[in-house]
């Protein structure tokens, strides 16, 4: 069921490799985003921990949808997109695939982006940090499978790079709050078993778009 | 037949939306602790019951359209997904109008409250994305896409905001009365308000799906002339 799917994430992570646009796109705006955020509310106070978890949130989600855009744009340049159709793979490998390098791309940005959290509020490294991976991992999942399904609105319409957030950040929302209070709550010291309604609530967010991704992505990636 | 339709469907919206008003403003007794204010919920609700409603035919006329192909389904989710939107924004304005002076407030962060603006913010990217995009049948099976995975993610969206307030203090005085109705004539109010509304929906959504129709025939005739225009140069040619 899953043939051609290696040989595509390995085509985009090898791209990756030698390029290293996205990972630049990505951890400059995240960065960027993280330097507001301090400057903002100020680096310290009681609710630091809620301040980090939110900063973590928006960097995430405004690097990720425009790194998913950027990595769609160059598809279609390329005629990529068009070629992978071609191809005899299945719409949901090629979905699944694609998925999967937004995952690790998002993952990687969000390596970057904790490690400059800790820097700048101040934070421990220790189980804390350790607990927020999990939640961390959960929340860009969602994130990857909702940008990867939409983000071929951005060669479609005019706007389209504009357009994606618009689209992705509401529908992302119940993700969004699990993940922010679930990684607040850990940033302050809770254990991770304090936030299971959230982390269950992001298991099922995942699952429900992963899979309504893979079923609909044909639907998206035609051209007439 | 179709303006025969469309004139039935005008005249019942009509008479049952005065037949409302009557049952709403005289018929109706003033709520003994919040007062005339208390009225507007027979709007409120009708118009929140008909957002949802649209919402639904959306996503279930988006896959009518993935699977089918034709057309009509396609131009069916657009006309609900914008009578949707209209509805939805008069929940939260009548909504609010009824919250400054019972609550004391324009706004509050109610679990209600906020799944339905994140609602008015979803559909309002999918008009975005309509009004952007070009009139063909790549936006079509992406405002489909866009539809269904919408609609699944309502229950989420409630669930999350449910929790995410639970967890958070509670900023109202009082819970919203809405359950309130022991009169008998305010719950026959409410019934017809609803059949009312909704048959002014059904309406409004003919009304605007033959719009969408005669558009799409427009576009295919100018298409032919097009084409006819090309055969006749070549011809004289």
């Amino acid at each position: 069921m899953l043939e051609g799917f290696g040989p595509i994430v390995r085509k985009d992570l090898r791209l990756e490799l030698r390029s290293g646009e996205s990972t630049v796109a990505l951890l400059s705006l995240s960065t960027l985003i993280l330097v507001v955020m301090v400057l903002v509310f100020g680096p310290g106070g009681a609710r630091r921990a809620e301040v980090a978890a939110g900063a973590l949130w928006l960097a995430l989600i405004f690097a990720g949808t425009m790194g998913s855009t950027r990595a769609l744009v160059a598809e279609r340049e390329t005629g990529c997109i068009r070629a992978l159709l071609l191809s005899p793979v299945e719409p949901g490998t090629i979905y699944a695939a694609k998925l999967s390098v937004a995952m690790i791309f998002m993952a990687e940005a969000g390596a970057g982006v904790l490690l400059i959290l800790v820097l700048f509020f101040n934070l421990e490294f220790g189980r804390a940090l350790l607990s927020l991976i999990p939640v961390f991992l959960l929340g860009i999942l969602g994130l990857a499978a909702l940008c990867t399904l939409l983000a071929t609105v951005s060669g479609r319409v005019r706007g389209g790079a504009m357009l994606l957030p618009v689209l992705v950040v509401p529908l992302f929302i119940p993700a969004l709050i699990a993940g922010s209070k679930a990684s607040a709550a850990v940033l302050s010291g809770q254990p991770l078993g304090s936030v299971i309604t959230w982390i269950k609530l992001l298991c099922a967010f995942d699952v429900l778009f992963v899979a309504a991704g893979y079923l609909l992505f044909e639907h998206v990636i035609l051209e007439d | 037949m179709k303006g025969a339709v469309s004139i039935a469907l005008a005249a019942a919206s009509c008479l049952s939306m005065i037949a409302a008003l009557f049952m709403v403003f005289v018929y109706a007794p003033t709520e003994a602790e919040q007062g005339i204010v208390q009225r507007i919920f027979y709007f409120h609700l009708p118009c929140a019951w008909v957002a949802f409603l649209s919402f639904g035919i959306v996503a279930v006329a988006g896959a009518l359209y993935l699977w089918l192909g034709h057309r009509i389904w396609d131009d069916l989710s657009y006309a609900a997904a914008e009578l949707g939107m209209l509805f939805c924004t008069l929940v939260l304005v009548t909504g609010s109008i009824w919250a400054k002076p019972i609550w004391g407030t324009w706004w509050t962060w109610d679990s209600r409250l906020t799944t339905t603006f994140i609602l008015w913010l979803l559909y309002g990217g999918y008009l975005l994305l309509r009004a952007f995009g070009e009139d063909n049948q790549e936006i079509a099976r992406y405002a489909a896409v866009l539809g269904i995975i919408g609609v699944l993610d309502v229950p989420v969206i409630i669930i999350s905001v449910r929790l995410w307030r639970t967890i958070h203090p509670a900023v109202l005085l009082t819970r919203q009365g809405e359950h309130g109705l022991q009169d008998p004539r305010m719950v026959a109010a409410l019934l017809v308000s609803l059949g009312a509304f909704t048959l002014v929906f059904v309406w409004l959504l003919w009304l605007r799906l033959s719009t969408l129709r005669l558009r799409a025939r427009i576009g295919g005739l100018r298409k032919e002339l097009a084409l006819l225009e090309v055969a006749g140069a070549g011809a004289r040619r």
